[in-house]
């Protein structure tokens, strides 16, 4: 969830985290995971986020040497409502691993029983009209017959 | 969550409107005009069509008040994806079968769909066009639709709802709507769910719309149907944008389309991975292989 339930620095701090994460597992297991240990750890608390936009700078060491990317959060009702992350990438693998986060999140996803979710509705593809269905029907039982 | 609930069929797909309060007689009969009026301009499943008559004669010709939102979108979106989006579609999904009378049967013919300069000028309110032209707007045309149905209901005194129209969702309340990510390989499943409200959110996939081999999402610049992008997702403030959004996933990459367009996404590839802007105001059910973290 992005929805934001501790404090504005360990959030950002999870954004950084979340893409030295992602950069780690691109690269080669040798380089480990400790340069994502952020150097301002802050206690988490709860408690609501001001408005605004913060921007924090994580640091991180690729087999390129070390690495640098700037978070810049913005908060609205303790929702990040936008991010942007600028990578100072210098090697080709930084440029791509850190301009692979700036395009987006990648994940293998696993499905979950929409039966066994609490949710209103459900977004896929439209579903089709009895006309549709009634000709797909029909050339399956012409192939059939083939 | 908003009841009770209207349902109904109606361009092709079927419908859902859950408001606080049944909707009078007046609204009832509001929405069906409207509706009957698009269908009546847009829809080239229709012989009597605005669509179908430019389609069969070549010229000028004056579009309703509502055509201007929705030809700007298409030309911006056919420029954001380099011409892979295109409403000259129309004729290659009829020679591949998606026709009027649902033959789906693809014929050997295979017309390239002509580029937008060459085939139409639009100057705002009148649409010329070059050569003769079936026109598709079932990229962006439903969900502009429940913009529409919604502004109806806005009217007559109805702002608190949720226009469901198989995909497209448009949602207005005091309550967060929470929709499941349907997958589309197991329509029983969801990979994900993200809350919205006063928002709209589309989907697109050709996993229903799909007969011998094809499906009804094609790229201009081929004349063929995609296949790397297997769903998408768009969330934006109205259906109209999220609806051509959820298309131009399929074609162009999201960092191109957030430089002109301000939106959340979600799309998933063919090898099963998904890729979601990082302010998507949900969850996705990451594996324990992911790479990518979904925070929680």
């Amino acid at each position: 969830m992005l929805s934001l339930s501790d404090n504005k620095t360990a959030t950002v701090l999870f954004a950084v985290a979340t893409l030295v994460g992602t950069l780690s597992a691109c690269s080669t297991p040798a380089t480990g995971t400790d340069a994502s240990t952020p150097d301002t750890a802050a206690p988490v608390t709860s408690g609501d986020y001001a408005d605004g936009t913060y921007t924090e700078t994580g640091n991180y060491t690729s087999p390129n040497g070390a690495e640098q990317v700037d978070v810049t959060l913005t908060l609205a009702s303790n929702v990040i409502t936008d991010v942007a992350v600028v990578g100072f990438g210098e090697s080709p693998n930084s440029k791509q691993f850190q301009g692979e986060f700036i395009g987006g999140i990648a994940a293998e996803v696993v499905g979950k029983n929409i039966d066994e979710l609490s949710v209103d509705k459900v977004a896929g593809s439209s579903l089709t009209s009895g006309g549709f269905n009634k000709a797909v029907a029909a050339i399956k039982a012409d192939a059939l017959a083939e | 969550m908003l009841s009770p609930s209207k349902q109904f069929e109606a361009i092709g797909a079927p419908w859902q409107i859950d408001t606080a309060q049944p909707l009078s007689a007046e609204a009832d009969a509001a929405i069906a005009a409207r509706i009957d009026d698009f269908d009546r301009t847009y829809s080239r499943f229709r012989h009597d069509s605005l669509v179908s008559t430019i389609a069969r004669t070549p010229g000028t010709y004056r579009f309703p008040p509502d055509a201007p939102p929705l030809f700007e979108l298409y030309r911006r979106l056919y420029t954001a994806t380099q011409g892979a989006m295109s409403p000259l579609v129309g004729h290659a999904l009829e020679e591949l079968g998606y026709d009027r009378t649902y033959s789906l049967q693809p014929s050997a013919a295979r017309t390239r769909v002509p580029q937008w300069h060459e085939a139409l000028s639009w100057n705002g309110n009148e649409l010329t066009t070059h050569t003769p032209a079936l026109l598709d707007v079932g990229a962006a045309g439903k969900g502009y639709l429940v913009d529409l149905v919604a502004e109806v209901l806005r009217e007559h005194g109805v702002d608190a709802l949720t226009v469901d129209a198989s995909g497209d969702i448009l949602h207005r309340g005091d309550a967060d709507l929470r929709v499941a990510l349907e997958h589309p390989r197991d329509t029983s499943k969801a990979i994900g769910v993200v809350s919205i409200r006063d928002q709209a959110m589309c989907a697109s996939a050709p996993n229903r719309r799909a007969w011998a081999g094809l499906h009804h999402i094609l790229d201009a610049r081929t004349g063929r149907p995609t296949d790397r992008i297997i769903a998408t997702w768009a969330l934006t403030a109205t259906a109209l944008e999220a609806d051509g959004l959820a298309t131009a996933l399929f074609f162009a990459e999201p960092s191109d389309l957030a430089t002109e367009f301000d939106f959340q996404w979600v799309r998933m590839f063919s090898t099963g991975r998904v890729e979601y802007s990082p302010d998507l105001n949900g969850e996705l059910f990451v594996g324990e292989s992911g790479t990518g973290g979904s925070g929680t």
